[in-house]
């Protein structure tokens, strides 16, 4: 090794010394969660003591006014909202899945149009959906067809299915492509109708992709911003609305931050008491 | 009804669902694309013939190019850095021995999984703390940090199917580590570590929700610019914006997945 070597033989001595033993290693892998440790991790745990403002004359203060009936509302909403899409998310993404997974046509090309939207920012595809709905949007003034539902509760549930479509597509496509199809097979010679196959056979096969996508969607959902404020009225206020305008708008990053850490802490508990019912680590492994 | 009848039935109402699914979620981001050539003051779908008017408007609005270039900027910077570290972290958690390794590995991801909102609000308050500029360093590095489970991810997938075999042969061959790296294990992770950097800059191009927090003025980035000009009206120049951040996230998302193929 000579001190005379330039910049990019020096980085990648580094690395192939890195490469050779144990002990760097780990060290390379401490790197990358020291990275996330410091600018993720322990940005979002100083919440926390910033939500008790135990400086002050009245801390806790934040955690009672979250209390408060419009605070407690907009939590409903989001898990309500998230719920619901999931539903219907679910619903939208297993007839694609199952298409995907039996059909024999073109099922490339039907891939690459699910994934593409995927790589669309989602300020553009509530967008779209913005002047689908619009009452003089390009629709109602190409077919003179008019919509109320903008700014409205369904408003809202359309735009997180549509974004969120991908996301669930994905592991159910993969938890359908992995069955076996002898076991269809045999279900058919013995004698069960295409419902009886599909409904005892192919369906409860697929439950670990349909619980893993499932997942996905209603935490993505629950947790949206655009949603909301695009496609929704003041009555579709959800969490990360309410987060983002205490802190934006009133600049109270005390209370921003005590919402933010109820809405983690429901969010968690949702999650273990899914954890008693499904093994969250088997579902995670659908991912 | 014949059985025959009844499943050709269930077929052709099975193929028009499948069709009706697919333009639900294809036909939002068709129509901003659509109505972005109209010759109207609104966008609508051009019936009596297309217009660029609001591809020229978008160039003489200094603001929209403005927002243009930092988005650029950032996505760019954020990406270079999120594959740096992403792929030393990949490397360390596939080749490394630890206890623990894979509950551990999940930490990596977490910025994928907390919402954004809360993200932006602990990035925006922490940088105040540390003195770190809002603007440019604090975009870049909240975009990097937010970008770095996808190179993650990607890069440990394919060091995982990697054979290891191959660096085996070139040290018993008797070539040193770093040599080994540059031409064995680098050029064959590194159409791996490159789309890894396309995904990052797409994810980073098109995050709103945490960079709302981040911007400054004069630091605006493409989507709040959209964000900011949908709540005060419509105008086609939100589409001719739309598109041309389509195309960018397109041209490098299909990059992206050429390199990781191949």
């Amino acid at each position: 090794m000579s001190v005379q070597r330039g910049g990019l033989g020096r980085v990648t001595h580094i690395i192939g010394e890195g490469l050779e033993g144990r002990i760097a290693n780990r060290h390379l892998a401490l790197f990358g969660l020291g990275f996330v440790g410091l600018f993720f991790v322990l940005p979002i745990l100083l919440l926390i003591p910033e939500s008790l403002n135990l400086g002050s004359t009245t801390p806790f203060e934040s955690y009672r006014r979250v209390a408060n009936g419009i605070y407690v509302d907009a939590f409903v909403r989001s898990f309500l909202y998230g719920f619901v899409t999931t539903v219907v998310t679910l619903a939208l993404a297993y007839m694609l899945s199952y298409f995907l997974a039996f059909s024999t046509e073109r099922v490339r090309t039907a891939m690459i149009l699910i994934i593409v939207p995927l790589w669309i920012a989602y300020i553009v595809r509530y967008f779209g959906i913005l002047l689908f709905l619009s009452p003089a949007g390009p629709l109602a003034d190409l077919t003179g067809f008019e919509t109320d539902l903008l700014f409205t509760t369904p408003a809202v549930i359309i735009g997180l299915a549509n974004v969120y479509l991908p996301f669930a597509v994905l592991p159910i496509y993969n938890s359908l492509n992995a069955i076996d199809e002898e076991l269809v097979n045999a279900s058919r010679v013995l004698g069960a109708g295409k419902w009886r196959t599909i409904t005892k056979v192919i369906f409860p096969l697929s439950l670990p992709g349909l619980v893993a996508a499932g997942l996905i969607v209603f935490i993505l959902a629950a947790g949206s911003f655009l949603g909301p404020a695009v496609l929704g009225g003041p009555n579709q206020t959800m969490i990360a609305n309410v987060i983002a305008q205490a802190f934006l708008d009133n600049f109270n990053i005390q209370f921003a931050s005590a919402l933010a850490i109820v809405y983690t802490v429901l969010l968690v508990g949702l999650l273990l008491v899914f954890n008693t019912l499904f093994d969250l680590q088997e579902v995670l492994g659908n991912i | 009804m014949s059985t025959r009848t009844t499943t050709k039935l269930e077929g052709v109402t099975f193929r028009a669902l499948i069709t009706l699914v697919f333009a639900f979620l294809l036909l939002p981001v068709l129509i901003v694309v659509l109505t972005s050539f109209t010759q109207q003051n609104f966008p609508a779908i051009p019936q009596e013939g297309v217009s660029l008017k609001w591809y020229q408007e978008l160039l003489a609005d200094q603001r929209l190019l403005n927002a243009l270039t930092v988005s650029l900027i950032v996505s760019t910077v954020s990406a270079i850095l999120s594959a740096i570290i992403g792929t030393i972290a990949a490397i360390g958690f596939v080749r490394g021995e630890f206890p623990y390794k894979e509950q551990i590995s999940t930490v990596m991801l977490l910025p994928m999984i907390i919402s954004p909102v809360i993200t932006g609000i602990a990035l925006v308050r922490y940088f105040s703390t540390i003195q770190l500029p809002s603007g440019f360093p604090a975009l870049i590095l909240g975009h990097t940090v937010l970008s770095l489970p996808y190179v993650f991810l990607l890069v440990r997938s394919e060091l995982l199917t990697y054979d290891r075999d191959l660096e085996r042969a070139s040290r018993v061959l008797g070539a040193d580590p770093a040599t080994t790296f540059r031409h064995v294990t680098g050029p064959i992770i590194s159409p791996a570590i490159l789309a890894g950097a396309f995904i990052a800059f797409v994810v980073s191009f098109g995050e709103f929700t945490a960079t709302q927090f981040l911007i400054s003025p004069g630091t605006s980035t493409v989507p709040v610019v959209i964000y900011t000009m949908l709540r005060t009206g419509l105008t086609p120049t939100i589409n001719a914006l739309s598109v041309v951040l389509i195309v960018v996230m397109l041209v490098l998302a299909l990059s992206s997945r050429k390199l990781s193929s191949t």
